[in-house]
């Protein structure tokens, strides 16, 4: 492998100050970052190994907030009962990223500052609603993670800057939650495209807040504005999830790539939303009464 | 090239080694250890399995490992799974299913195995589709390697 300059600090005070060097780029699981490195895509000249640094592993609730750690494994998503009693989609999309191997060192952190269109963890994270920490050494801010992106690798992300963790609240209520992927086999497959929906009812049975994510299917994750515009207080019905699976094209700009032609990927992104869309509506509907 | 001092346990044994900080956990068995029962398929991409290892208990690709992040770590390769010259259960059950061809990709595979059988000592056919999905086998012997894990989950079952 090419030569690189290594940090490996322990602290956050340290991890900051590895930040400030110039050429600086943050590395934890090494999924995506060292093949990268190996094809000379990266322009870092300094690897800061953020793996070490103590307190960025860890999935909570506290104070009605459930926060994740950057360093928190694809595996650990999957494993975390309180993902799964409360965020199911989340660990379901974990568990839909590479493999085995993959899923023990991938992170929550590296899935999100990596800003691949396809991540798989973006969609759902974006159908929660969830936000991003950022810090750096003279402040920590908070970014809705919809603001997080500017483009196909690129973030808010400023030097000297890295991602602490992420929040959301709990879903609560008549809600239903799901995710979807479609990839080329199940295994180490980018997905072609994915989608994540988050729907509550009110008491009568109508969509009383709805979120509807997208990913591989825009230069970044994103939701769907013209979607949820259409479902708010409207009463589900197949009709409603075909047109605002209709209208969700409104929002996506697929590309031409190895894995899809934009074409294909306007017909999955239909498919994938109606399935979500029902079945979070399913989900919600059981938990009305 | 900087280098940095690492101490590792590699199946039951402590080394301390001095190495250039751009080798990975791959590149220590391999080259330092002489461990090549981990091999390398992709060059370094975490898509193949071949370099699987079990680190800290979990099935991961070594070559995705820097050096650094071995540090303080506990490894098993495929040459610490036979004990006093017996192989191991699963060693045995890709033997006795013919999960073997050319066989590049079988430390890899039986590793990701025992890692699934460790947590999951009754996997269906599923979760080992699952626990393999991460392992490519270019002589296609899939089928065989399901066989092979429930055959080994049996002879770990009455050992």
């Amino acid at each position: 492998m090419r030569e690189f300059e290594y940090y490996q600090p322990k602290t956050n005070g340290e991890l900051l100050a590895a930040l400030a060097l110039d050429g600086a780029r943050v590395v934890a699981g090494g999924t995506d970052i060292i093949p990268r490195w190996r094809k000379e895509r990266l322009s870092a000249t300094c690897l800061v190994d953020i793996s070490a640094v103590g307190g960025l592993r860890f999935i909570r609730e506290e104070e009605g907030v459930i926060e994740i750690g950057a360093l928190s494994t694809h595996a650990d998503l999957i494993a975390s009962p309180l993902i799964q009693n409360k965020a199911p989609l989340l660990a379901q999309a974990a568990a839909s990223v590479g493999c085995t191997q993959t899923r023990q060192r991938g992170t929550l952190g590296g899935n999100l500052v990596n800003a691949s269109p396809a991540a798989d963890l973006a969609p759902a994270l974006l159908a929660l609603n969830a936000s991003a920490w950022l810090m750096s050494a003279e402040s920590e801010r908070c970014v809705p993670l919809a603001e997080f992106w500017l483009g196909p690798g690129k973030t808010v992300l400023t030097p000297g800057e890295f991602l602490r963790s992420v929040t959301f609240l709990p879903p609560q209520g008549a809600c239903g939650l799901a995710f979807a992927k479609l990839g080329k086999r199940s295994g180490m497959a980018i997905a072609v495209a994915s989608a994540a929906a988050y729907l509550v009812l009110d008491e009568r049975g109508n969509i009383h807040t709805a979120r509807l994510a997208l990913g591989s299917l825009a230069p970044m994750p994103k939701r769907s504005p013209a979607a949820e515009t259409l479902l708010t207080t409207a009463a589900y019905d197949e009709m409603l999830a075909d047109r605002a699976a209709s209208a969700a094209l409104i929002d996506i700009s697929p590309i031409d790539d190895v894995r899809a032609s934009a074409a294909y990927r306007r017909l999955a992104c239909k498919v994938l939303v109606e399935r979500v869309l029902k079945e979070a509506y399913n989900q919600a509907l059981g938990r009305l009464s | 090239m900087k280098q940095i001092k690492i101490s590792l346990n590699v199946n039951g044994r402590d080394y301390f080694i001095e190495t250039a900080v751009n080798r990975t956990l791959l590149d220590i068995l391999r080259e330092d250890l002489k461990l090549t029962g981990v091999k390398d398929a992709c060059g370094g991409e975490g898509e193949c399995g071949a370099c699987t290892v079990v680190l800290n208990g979990e099935a991961v690709n070594s070559c995705l490992v820097l050096a650094g992040q071995a540090n303080g770590q506990r490894v098993l390769t495929i040459e610490g799974l036979a004990l006093d010259g017996e192989l191991h259960p699963l060693q045995q059950a890709f033997i006795n299913a013919g999960a073997v061809q050319c066989g590049f990709c079988t430390p890899g595979a039986v590793l990701a195995a025992k890692a699934l059988l460790d947590h999951n000592p009754h996997p269906d056919d599923d979760e080992i589709r699952e626990a393999l999905s991460g392992n490519l086998c270019r002589c296609t012997g899939y089928t065989k390697m399901i066989t092979a894990v429930h055959l080994a989950e049996e002879a770990l079952q009455h050992g």
